[in-house]
């Protein structure tokens, strides 16, 4: 008798446990199903306001993300990966690209950087997107921090003014960090090479 | 009657422990002179900010503490933390700096575990560990030695500099250490022959650098304190000797990219480490085999992080990470006592 | 009628007390301290962490009390932490849609409040033996009592490490709080430790001790005021 009353609870605890797991599923497919595309629109709009940062959207008017290919250049991108490259036009005709590159002589390890050119070979905007330089050194490459970022707005590499493309510490153009001289050193040869390629391929890149 | 519950070793006046504080602070004036000599005034001010927020952080945390102020301030330890803690900052370095950096050495590193004798970590170094995380930029840029820059700052600019931030030439005033230069260097590919030769590293009496004459200095104070038995000869011993054999090692393995043996002995705070911040009985090991292993413990530490680290100098993380290991050091390391076994 | 809301209202005051300051779970049971060391560097993450897992605690304590009559007590933990994980996944889900960014920061730390022993310590100390308004009111309190620890110990940090308050308070609250930043004068100098690791211990801790030393001072007043019986601690 004893048994099928142990077997009867058993039965029953495990039935109860089993309805409790349906239920939970259950719930979480329909979060799920009315969540998944709202993330995706999101997602979405998070990275086009990402773009937008260094490609301003009164530049173009095709979808940015939509236009994307994948670009191999293991000395001026910095990885042997291929890299995303987001092409932006006015009706059809090449505005701009977005890059993601990589500098990859931080002070410790990669900066990732995402970088907008103009069509003519001007830099449109440069962003951190990851990085692991120290805190209160090497960290005044975000925005969040500190301007420097900015400076590399509207600037164009020729054969002229290749060598102002450095700290001035480095008699460059641009202003260094007290205590960290490697990153912005980093930062300005990642973008200095992305740009020097992407002069290189010109038209070519929007094909 | 109250009951004053006191432990051993019974001294009723502090004697000892203030004589050996001030055979310490004896034995540091030879780094202090060469120091005044190359880097200018700035020690000095640094040092006396130092002491003023040391007596007052004392006294203000043994009233709060509810502990009588007499024997606890008059034992020379916090001059001691403090004067350990000014000879690592850049002595140009603001006001504030050294304030907070004693300030939080003796109340965090002291005061709040219980007061002298109590605290697991060398307050100097939690001091100085404070300043160099919180303050980077402040803490990594030097005063380069007059000798150097041409420039000898009189003492009320110096003053100014300090207090008020006044300077007229920053750029040329201060630059970045050896040891970051050694770091930089070799970070963009320049061997480290290279770097040894260059201007600020190369060149000074005889040679050597102002941070190699600090550090010689040093070395002289602590030979003092060796033969006066102020300090044991495991902590030097076994700190340095670590140290130039990992040198050593890598250095012979790969010249180019891992600098001499002399260049980390004579950099950063190799030598004050050595003779006068891990020879602080209460936060190191209490045995005599312990004491050797806690001392090597640290000279690999310093190798690995000045090398592999994020930060140039590893000395205070070194000393603080073996803090921590002292009291399993001390566990297996209990000298046997006649007649026992293990 | 009004002696028994009286009683129940008793009962509100004391779950409430228990749940803000007696039994603090960030600082008198110590639980779930992973989270609230790793995020609290800023103000609005602390908040944001806090009302997430508040809204872990309503739901479990809600639930848990429900069917506490209907499982038997041998499945009870399972059950418990099948209704915890499912409601940690509906609440990571619905930030990651509605506070995006939010959701990036504050990372891997909405899934871990599943692991966090407050809930189900509530779940299993409170909700499984008391009734359901009794159980909404201690998750609430509860709840309170662990995002207040983390917005004083996220605005204290950020306000020494980084020299400002409520930045970036618009991932929580939309683009009204665009300006909300506080910024302290150029002239102060951020002590980065404050929201590095280190200083989220050094902070928790004098929290703490403060907490101690209230308790310690109104203990002192309470026994010199009346003469306590002494009672057994339990």
């Amino acid at each position: 008798m004893k048994t099928t009353t142990l077997s009867t609870t058993m039965l029953r605890a495990a039935g109860l446990m089993g309805l409790f797991v349906v239920v939970s599923v259950g719930l979480l497919v329909a979060v799920n199903s009315f969540t998944q595309p709202k993330i995706a629109e999101v997602e979405r709009q998070v990275m086009l306001n990402t773009l937008n940062q260094v490609m301003p959207t009164r530049y173009y008017n095709n979808n940015l993300i939509e236009d994307m290919t994948w670009v191999t250049a293991p000395d001026a991108l910095g990885t042997t990966q291929p890299m995303p490259i987001y092409r932006a036009r006015l009706d059809g005709e090449p505005a701009g690209l977005v890059i993601e590159t990589i500098a990859p002589d931080g002070y410790s390890g990669n900066i990732h950087l995402l970088m907008g050119v103009f069509a003519d070979g001007r830099i449109a905007g440069v962003r951190v997107l990851s990085h692991r330089e120290t805190p209160g050194l090497g960290d005044k490459i975000e925005l969040r921090k500190d301007n420097w970022i900015l400076s590399f707005n509207g600037r164009q590499l020729t054969k002229d003014n290749a060598h102002t493309w450095a700290v001035k510490r480095d008699r460059g153009d641009f202003e260094q960090f007290t205590g960290a001289t490697i990153t912005p050193r980093a930062v300005i040869n990642a973008v200095k090479h992305t740009l020097d390629y992407v002069n290189l391929q010109g038209v070519r890149l929007y094909e | 009657m109250h009951n004053i519950y006191t432990s051993s070793p019974f001294a009723h006046n502090n004697s000892s422990v203030q004589k050996v504080m001030l055979q310490v602070q004896l034995a540091a004036l030879p780094a202090l002179v060469v120091h005044l000599l190359l880097f200018g005034y700035g020690i000095v001010i640094q040092w006396f900010l130092a002491v003023a927020t040391a007596l007052l952080v004392e006294y203000v945390m043994l009233k709060l503490r509810g502990r009588p102020l007499l024997p606890n301030m008059t034992d020379f330890s916090a001059l001691i933390t403090v004067t350990g803690l000014v000879f690592c900052i850049p002595p140009e370095s603001p006001w504030w700096v050294v304030v907070l950096g004693s300030a939080f050495a003796l109340i965090f590193g002291k005061h709040l575990y219980g007061g002298l004798g109590y605290n697991p970590f060398n307050p100097a170094m939690l001091g100085y560990a404070f300043l160099l995380l919180s303050f980077p930029a402040q803490m990594t840029q030097w005063t380069l030695p007059t000798e150097l820059t041409g420039l000898h700052r009189p003492f009320w600019d110096t003053f100014q500099v300090i207090f008020f931030g006044l300077s007229t030439e920053p750029e040329i005033y201060t630059g970045a250490t050896p040891l970051s230069l050694m770091r930089s260097g070799l970070h963009e590919g320049v061997s480290a022959v290279n770097v040894m030769m260059s201007p600020i590293l190369g060149s000074g009496w005889f040679g050597l650098n102002a941070w190699a004459w600090v550090n010689i200095a040093f070395f002289i104070g602590g030979l003092y304190l060796l033969l006066t038995r102020t300090i044991r000869w495991q902590y030097p011993v076994g700190f340095l000797g670590a140290l130039i054999i990992t040198a050593w090692f890598f250095h012979t393995l790969n010249p180019d990219v891992y600098a001499p043996v002399s260049f980390h002995l004579l950099a950063g705070g190799t030598m004050l480490a050595a003779f006068f911040i891990i020879t602080d009985p209460v936060s190191s090991s209490t045995t005599p085999y312990g004491r050797l292993i806690y001392a090597a413990g640290i000279g690999l530490l310093v190798y690995v992080i000045r090398n592999w680290g994020t930060f140039p100098d590893g000395i205070a993380f070194a000393i603080l990470l073996m803090n921590i290991a002292v009291p399993l050091i001390d566990r297996y390391t209990q000298p046997r006592v006649v007649g026992h076994s293990r | 009628m009004s002696s028994l809301w009286q009683q129940k209202w008793q009962d509100y005051q004391d779950i409430a007390q228990k749940g803000l300051w007696n039994n603090n779970q960030a600082l008198v049971a110590l639980l779930g301290l992973c989270p609230l060391l790793a995020v609290t560097n800023n103000t609005v993450n602390g908040l944001g962490l806090g009302l997430a897992t508040m809204a872990v605690l309503l739901t479990s304590n809600i639930l848990v009390s429900l069917i506490r009559d209907h499982v038997p007590s041998e499945i009870r933990i399972p059950v418990f932490i099948a209704i915890i994980a499912c409601a940690v996944t509906v609440i990571d889900m619905l930030m990651h849609a509605y506070f995006y960014t939010l959701h990036g920061i504050l990372g891997i730390f909405i899934p871990l409040i599943v692991t966090n022993c407050a809930i189900l310590a509530r779940a299993e100390a409170f909700a499984s033996k008391n009734p359901v308004d009794k159980s909404i009111v201690d998750a609430l309190f509860i709840g309170i009592g662990f995002t207040l620890v983390l917005i004083v110990l996220g605005a204290l940090r950020e306000l020494i490490g980084n020299g400002t308050l409520f930045d970036q308070a618009w991932l929580l609250f939309g683009d009204v709080a665009q300006n909300w930043t506080i910024h302290l004068p150029d002239s102060y100098n951020p002590v980065m430790l404050a929201i590095l690791p280190p200083g989220a211990f050094i902070a928790l801790g004098l929290l703490i001790a403060l907490k101690n030393l209230v308790d310690q001072k109104v203990k002192k007043t309470t026994l010199t005021a009346i003469p306590v019986e002494v009672k057994p601690t339990s």
